[in-house]
């Protein structure tokens, strides 16, 4: 039987399909996301099904989550970001006790229980410090892309101290800073602590290790260092961390 | 009459309501359907609300609706007004024991933005008078005062000061300012007596010391005099003896549907008209007298919904309980659409729920029913009583829900939810419910789903 998961977010779709009998991954695909969401998710659900060889009748049911899910009217049903992250990431790594998830536009910390059953959970939705979005702000201003971004935190040798929570006012901070000549890595490194230290309010009495990071931002080696920073302790990147959202929603009992 | 229970928007209430009226429904002078309350007052609100189907539901709606035209006529009847802000339960009782007197709740001003969806522009006038958007929801009582159009001005106004939140004590100071007298009294902070000192029982199963209760009491004899004053009248014990007994069976009548809708396995009427009639408590919505009779007719449609074995919320439904009242109606709503239920609350006001002792002297009891505000104690007094209500209840989560702005205790959501999930280990979230709260929705139902989820998956196999 093979189920598939779509996790809508707010950057971008993720699609995985998944084999319950063979317990594995058989595909996953992801595209922007965009103002017609369903249509968008339509058509990568299309793309994943005919790049892995296999016809839609074969698809014994589809889970819809994230931030877009009840876009996606084609799916059996739908549920819940949190319960899903925690479903992928306990699939992943069965000793994980908490996640933090960075998205493009929120931030979760989840505490799992053993056997991977959520215990609770911490999200922030109202302020863009602490998400992806504060990233793509600085990227657009720094007119390059995550990767090269993520490059270039790496050179930092000493970050710079962004000390405004407010993403709007932290980018006057980031023009000053380049204007007095601040080096560009230690800037952009500056912005990663500046999320850590914004998520690491966020988990405070959640953090239970291990602990796993994933949605899209974990895709930036600099921003697990900043977190193992701003919450001292170790942090695992999960396997395919944009994924785990959309694996969560292929292994739920409602698909 | 008695069809089963279901939800209905405002258009299917129209109709409910023509077919009620060629039924034979009975409604008071208030009565009438729901629509009017769009078409003349602007509480475009309800148009996007889900109301249950029952005439008791109806009968609630309309009492809540019609308060201040329902004033205005108290006034042109001669009855005289007390504005008692703040207390949230104790000044009321005092004034409708003298004859010809009604009290009203003027901080109940904040929910006219949601009912209004913010076309009444008192949030943005209340700004231009020094109170923006940091202060609670409750400014917007300061431009209902000063422009009128909504509530009649009192004849007498009563504010607890003290141990109440600085919000409060600036908007109300703000009030006077504007030239709105205000008879303050004082509320200590109620604490736990030391050794050696005499201790009182407060209801709910608190203590504090005599001291305190007497100053309460004595501030209270203060206000008393006022009101007495004002009635032309001598407001004694054997007023506010009856004054206490009439207010207790609003209590109990409470008490009772709180257990028949909360306790049960399935809840026999929605979430939204249980805020309502909760919030009868703290002055019968200006009839106490009325107000008896509208949660009689309640609890008789949840009695019987229950013994026909018909629910308002399907018994599956995650339990939940809620602190704090929401600044938007539709959140009550949402909670059900995602598979909760409501199986206990404390919105603030557990004090006007609780029997006023009847064995004591009047102004003693009511010092003590005072002083068991859960806002003039420690956050963890009312942890301890949230605690002890979910695990009575059956609680699978709680939501502590926080109001833009309000600030009688910043960390107080913080020390709830830390003290639920330490003694009893559910999960537990707090958000933050503004008067219009669609923009947020997305968030917000993310939110309740996902504690509706964990809820459901912690249940045993």
């Amino acid at each position: 039987m093979i189920r598939a998961g779509i996790d809508a977010g707010s950057r971008s779709i993720k699609t995985v399909l998944f084999d319950t009998e063979r317990k594995e991954i058989l595909a996953s695909g992801l595209a922007d996301q965009g103002v017609e969401q369903e249509r968008l998710a339509a058509e990568l659900f299309a793309r994943v099904l005919k790049e892995a060889g296999l016809g839609r009748s074969r698809i014994s049911g589809v889970v819809a989550t994230g931030y877009g899910r009840h876009a996606i009217g084609f799916a059996d049903t739908t549920i819940t970001e949190i319960t899903c992250h925690a479903r992928g990431v306990h699939w992943l790594a069965p000793s994980a006790r908490t996640i933090i998830e960075i998205g493009g536009q929120d931030s979760k910390v989840i505490s799992l229980e053993d056997g991977g059953r959520v215990r609770d959970f911490e999200m922030n939705d109202r302020c863009a410090a602490g998400t992806g979005r504060f990233l793509e702000m600085v990227a657009a201003r720094l007119e390059m892309n995550w990767e090269k971004l993520s490059e270039l935190g790496r050179q930092s040798r000493k970050p710079a101290i962004i000390s405004n929570v407010c993403v709007v006012f932290a980018e006057t901070e980031i023009i000053g800073l380049l204007a007095e000549g601040k080096p560009l890595p230690d800037v952009v490194a500056g912005v990663q602590n500046a999320i850590a230290t914004r998520v690491s309010a966020l988990a405070g009495r959640f953090i239970a290790p291990p602990v796993y990071f994933t949605g899209g931002v974990a895709l930036l080696p600099g921003m697990a260092r900043a977190l193992e920073e701003a919450l001292s302790c170790p942090i695992h990147v999960a396997p395919q961390p944009q994924f785990t959202g959309a694996l969560g929603a292929a292994l739920s009992d409602g698909a | 009459m008695n069809a089963s229970p279901r939800k209905l928007t405002l258009d299917e209430w129209d109709d409910r309501h023509e077919q009620l009226r060629r039924d034979g429904l009975r409604e008071p002078t208030y009565g009438g359907p729901l629509r009017r309350h769009v078409v003349r007052d602007r509480n475009f609100r309800l148009q996007h609300l889900q109301f249950d189907n029952s005439p008791a539901a109806l009968r609630l709606w309309n009492f809540l609706l019609t308060e201040n035209q329902r004033l205005h006529q108290a006034r042109a009847n001669g009855d005289k007004l007390v504005g008692a802000m703040k207390d949230l339960g104790t000044v009321p009782v005092m004034a409708y024991s003298l004859p010809s007197m009604r009290a009203f709740y003027p901080d109940g001003a904040w929910w006219t933005p949601c009912l209004m969806e913010c076309g009444d522009m008192l949030l943005q006038q209340a700004e231009t008078m020094g109170l923006d958007s940091s202060f609670c929801p409750v400014r917007a009582m300061l431009p209902a005062f000063e422009h009128g159009g909504h509530f009649p001005r009192p004849d007498l106004l009563v504010c607890s000061a003290g141990a109440i939140c600085d919000d409060f004590s600036a908007i109300a100071q703000r009030l006077e300012h504007l030239g709105h007298p205000i008879l303050w009294w004082e509320m200590p902070r109620r604490r736990q007596p030391d050794s050696g000192e005499t201790a009182c029982a407060l209801p709910g199963g608190l203590s504090a010391p005599k001291i305190q209760v007497d100053c309460v009491r004595a501030e209270l004899g203060r206000v008393g005099q006022a009101l007495g004053e004002l009635a032309g009248k001598h407001l004694d014990d054997v007023w506010l003896a009856d004054g206490i007994r009439a207010a207790n069976r609003v209590r109990r009548t409470l008490e009772s549907l709180r257990r028949t809708v909360y306790a049960a396995p399935a809840a026999a009427l929605p979430a939204l008209e249980m805020l309502v009639a909760e919030m009868l408590a703290i002055h019968f919505c200006s009839d106490r007298e009325e107000s008896i009779a509208v949660l009689d007719g309640l609890l008789a449609e949840a009695q019987s919904r229950a013994r026909r074995n018909q629910f308002a919320v399907s018994a599956d439904a995650a339990r939940i309980f809620w602190v704090n009242p929401v600044a938007d109606l539709r959140a009550m709503n949402l909670l059900e659409e995602i598979g909760g239920r409501i199986c206990g609350t404390d919105y603030m006001f557990t004090h006007a729920l609780d029997l006023i002792p009847e064995d004591l002297p009047p102004l003693e009891a009511l010092a003590r029913a005072a002083l068991a505000d859960p806002m003039v104690g420690p956050a963890s007094d009312r942890a301890a009583r949230i605690v002890r209500e979910c695990r009575a209840n059956g609680a699978e989560a709680l939501v502590v829900s926080r109001i833009p702005g309000a600030s009688h205790c910043a960390r107080e959501g913080e020390i709830i939810l830390q003290f639920a999930r330490r003694e009893i280990g559910i999960p537990a979230i707090e958000l933050e419910i503004s008067p219009v709260c669609d923009a947020m929705r997305t968030g917000l139902r993310s939110r309740l789903q996902a504690l509706v989820e964990i809820a459901r998956d912690r249940r045993p196999a």
